[in-house]
């Protein structure tokens, strides 16, 4: 579904990943860790299409497409999703009108019928129970004022409106306190589907004992430098991330 | 070219009732010993009337029968088309509704007495045609919001509409002013709306200014609040050419409250000046005013607000807070909040923004799948609905939306 091979993104010049492969199937749930400033952000965002990364090598496939020759919204519609680290309030901008257009712009793409606000509150309730919020919460501007669990259960309410094939899950778990992160896990889990892959992207293996993934991979100084089963997250759990830095400076010597 | 003998020739062919023609005669004097506000008066420095002084400017013929269709509004309605009366709702009585030269004897004494200071209130007062009288009863509540519609039909007409509004004690009504034109003829439209509010009476007030390419607005709203009153306004400024707002609030007594909402969308060459001025000149007195501009093309936009705290008042509540987006590298937002507090125990704050589209938020909307031009709109119309909740409490959030979403900055213009 998603093959990253040998990418290389730099911001204003500076190199941030320095070769990243990997290969993502349907059905799949893959980790990545590693320490602030690895650059696990910023391949979320790369893949999903943010402005101001330079590509200076490599190439990412999605289903097939060039990924990286695609609009963000091109990408969105092609079945990519990103619950950010830091979701945007929009002030002014009801939730449900976000989440109305997005999943009508959707549906024009796919050659389906748009809904109408009606059949649209119809399509959004079970969702909304999934993810244990309030019917309020539609009609408040997006993310505006929102507590930190609020504002990480809407990206899922919008990833459970949207259904991507593929979902990047940047730092879900960061800022939620251990009854959200069960919501919040519990609702990635329900929506998952055969057809479907994660990619979540952690600093803590916490997420990691709710959704359990198939794959972790450690990114250190913009590689991966090693994956393995979930029993590498356990690991990591155990031994921090200091270790890493004798593997990079082995690296560094051997490249 | 305007010239003095023009406005005396205008004055002269204005038909009776005697009771107006002296205070018309010393309105005249006054605003010719002024003349029209140029620059170097500190108030109008970012907005010159200059471009008024050259077009060929004049009274609307009599004989003219040109009707601009009338659409529909959602309330009692009373129209005008350049300054002659051409519908009036029957469903509110005349003395609560009706002609500003029918006015009794009461409420004829208020008139001009809010707007002394302004030199363009003056030539309004001296050449009005298109006058209103709302006065509405004690505790009376009209189910109806009244719509007020001046429109200009006429290549090159002057018109100075005005408008006395006298809410008696507890009275609550919507009253909404729209200052329209025919397509894009060149006329000026200089409209004076004075307000009294009794004690605990109430005036959603909202201002409509659309009008094409040659429209030429100036408008000052005078407002006094007696105790417990509220007034809120909320003032929309979507076309012309160039336009200038002044509101005057005087919160004469205890307990008055002001808010004064506004948006502005100048795109294309538009010029928007906005002056306001709250007068805290009793104590425990609140006034919130908030305002959203956004200038795309070459456009111009500018806010003044000024409030005043005097000297012997107690707990004056003021905050003012202007946020603006520029969206075209040739457009300019100035944007001024003042505060003038002579009074040591008060609560005021204001703040005042001028930035672009947040890019941030455009991704955003983009990673859901929306294209740049619906999530542009999308941020547009979510900036402005944050000064849109009277049109909300008011009941007219869908007749007013479809010319909020037409006035907004077209997608080739946007820049971020």
């Amino acid at each position: 579904m998603l093959t990253i091979h040998d990418l290389h993104v730099s911001i204003a010049g500076k190199p941030i990943l320095q070769g990243i492969d990997l290969a993502v199937k349907s059905g799949e749930i893959h980790a990545i860790m590693g320490p602030n400033g690895s650059g696990k952000s910023t391949l979320a965002q790369v893949l999903a299409g943010r402005w101001g990364y330079e590509v200076t090598r490599g190439e990412a496939r999605f289903l097939d497409q060039d990924l990286l020759a695609m609009a963000p919204e091109e990408r969105a519609r092609a079945g990519l999703f990103l619950a950010f680290q830091y979701p945007m309030e929009i002030p002014g901008v009801a939730n449900v009108q976000l989440l109305r257009t997005a999943l009508n712009g959707l549906r024009r793409t796919r050659g389906q019928e748009e809904l109408d606000a009606f059949d649209f509150l119809e399509y959004v309730k079970d969702k909304l129970a999934l993810l244990e919020m309030d019917d309020a919460l539609l009609y408040r501007a997006v993310n505006e004022g929102f507590s930190g669990g609020e504002k990480k259960r809407n990206e899922i309410l919008q990833m459970a409106v949207l259904q991507p094939r593929l979902a990047l899950l940047d730092e879900t778990d960061s800022g939620l306190d251990i009854d959200a992160l069960r919501v919040v896990a519990h609702g990635v889990n329900a929506l998952k589907d055969a057809d479907q892959a994660i990619v979540l992207v952690t600093h803590y293996q916490r997420l990691l004992d709710h959704i359990l993934p198939d794959f972790v991979h450690v990114l250190a100084g913009g590689r991966i430098v090693c994956s393995g089963g979930r029993d590498l997250a356990l690991e990591l759990e155990e031994k921090g991330y200091g270790w890493l830095a004798d593997e990079e400076d082995r690296a560094e010597l051997h490249p | 070219m305007i010239t003095d003998t023009l406005y005396t020739e205008a004055l002269a062919r204005i038909p009776g009732p005697g009771w107006l023609a002296d205070g018309r005669r010393l309105a005249l004097g006054r605003f010719l010993a002024r003349g029209l506000p140029n620059t170097r008066d500190e108030d109008w420095r970012y907005t010159s009337l200059e471009p008024l002084e050259r077009q060929d400017l004049r009274l609307p013929d009599a004989g003219a029968d040109t009707v601009l269709a009338i659409e529909d509004y959602p309330g009692a309605l009373m129209a005008f088309a350049d300054n002659r009366l051409i519908w009036q709702d029957t469903r509110l009585p005349d003395r609560m509704l009706g002609a500003l030269e029918d006015a009794e004897a009461p409420v004829r004494h208020s008139l001009g007495t809010l707007t002394q200071d302004s030199a363009l209130a003056q030539l309004n007062l001296a050449l009005w045609r298109e006058g209103v009288c709302l006065r509405v009863p004690a505790v009376y509540r009209p189910r109806l919001p009244i719509f007020l519609r001046f429109a200009a039909v006429q290549d090159g007409v002057m018109l100075h509409p005005r408008v006395l509004v006298v809410m008696e004690p507890h009275a609550d009504a919507i009253l909404v002013e729209h200052f329209c034109a025919d397509g894009g003829v060149p006329h000026w439209q200089n409209a004076v709306a004075e307000i009294f509010l009794k004690p605990g009476a109430r005036l959603t007030h909202i201002r409509l200014i659309e009008g094409g390419e040659g429209a030429t607005h100036t408008h000052l709203v005078g407002v006094r609040q007696e105790r417990d009153s509220q007034y809120r306004g909320l003032t929309l400024g979507l076309g012309g050419r160039l336009a200038r707002q002044d509101i005057q609030a005087m919160l004469a007594e205890e307990g008055a409250e002001a808010r004064l909402d506004g948006l502005f969308v100048a795109d294309g060459r538009r010029h928007l000046d906005h002056h306001l001025r709250i007068d805290h000149a009793a104590s425990h007195t609140t006034s919130r005013a908030t305002w959203r501009g956004m200038a795309g093309g070459r456009g111009r936009g500018i806010f003044d607000g000024r409030v005043l705290v005097r000297h012997g008042t107690l707990g004056a509540d003021a905050r003012q807070d202007s946020r603006n987006l520029l969206l075209s590298p040739h457009a300019e937002i100035d944007a001024k909040p003042q505060l003038e507090i002579y009074s040591d125990e008060v609560r005021c704050g204001h703040g005042a923004t001028v930035g672009s589209l947040d890019e941030a938020a455009l991704f955003y909307l983009a990673s859901r799948g929306i294209d740049p031009a619906t999530a542009r709109g999308m941020l547009l119309l979510g900036f402005a609905n944050q000064v849109m909740g009277l049109a909300d409490d008011a009941g007219l959030r869908d007749w007013l939306q479809p010319r909020l979403e037409a006035a907004l900055p077209k997608q080739g213009e946007v820049w971020t």
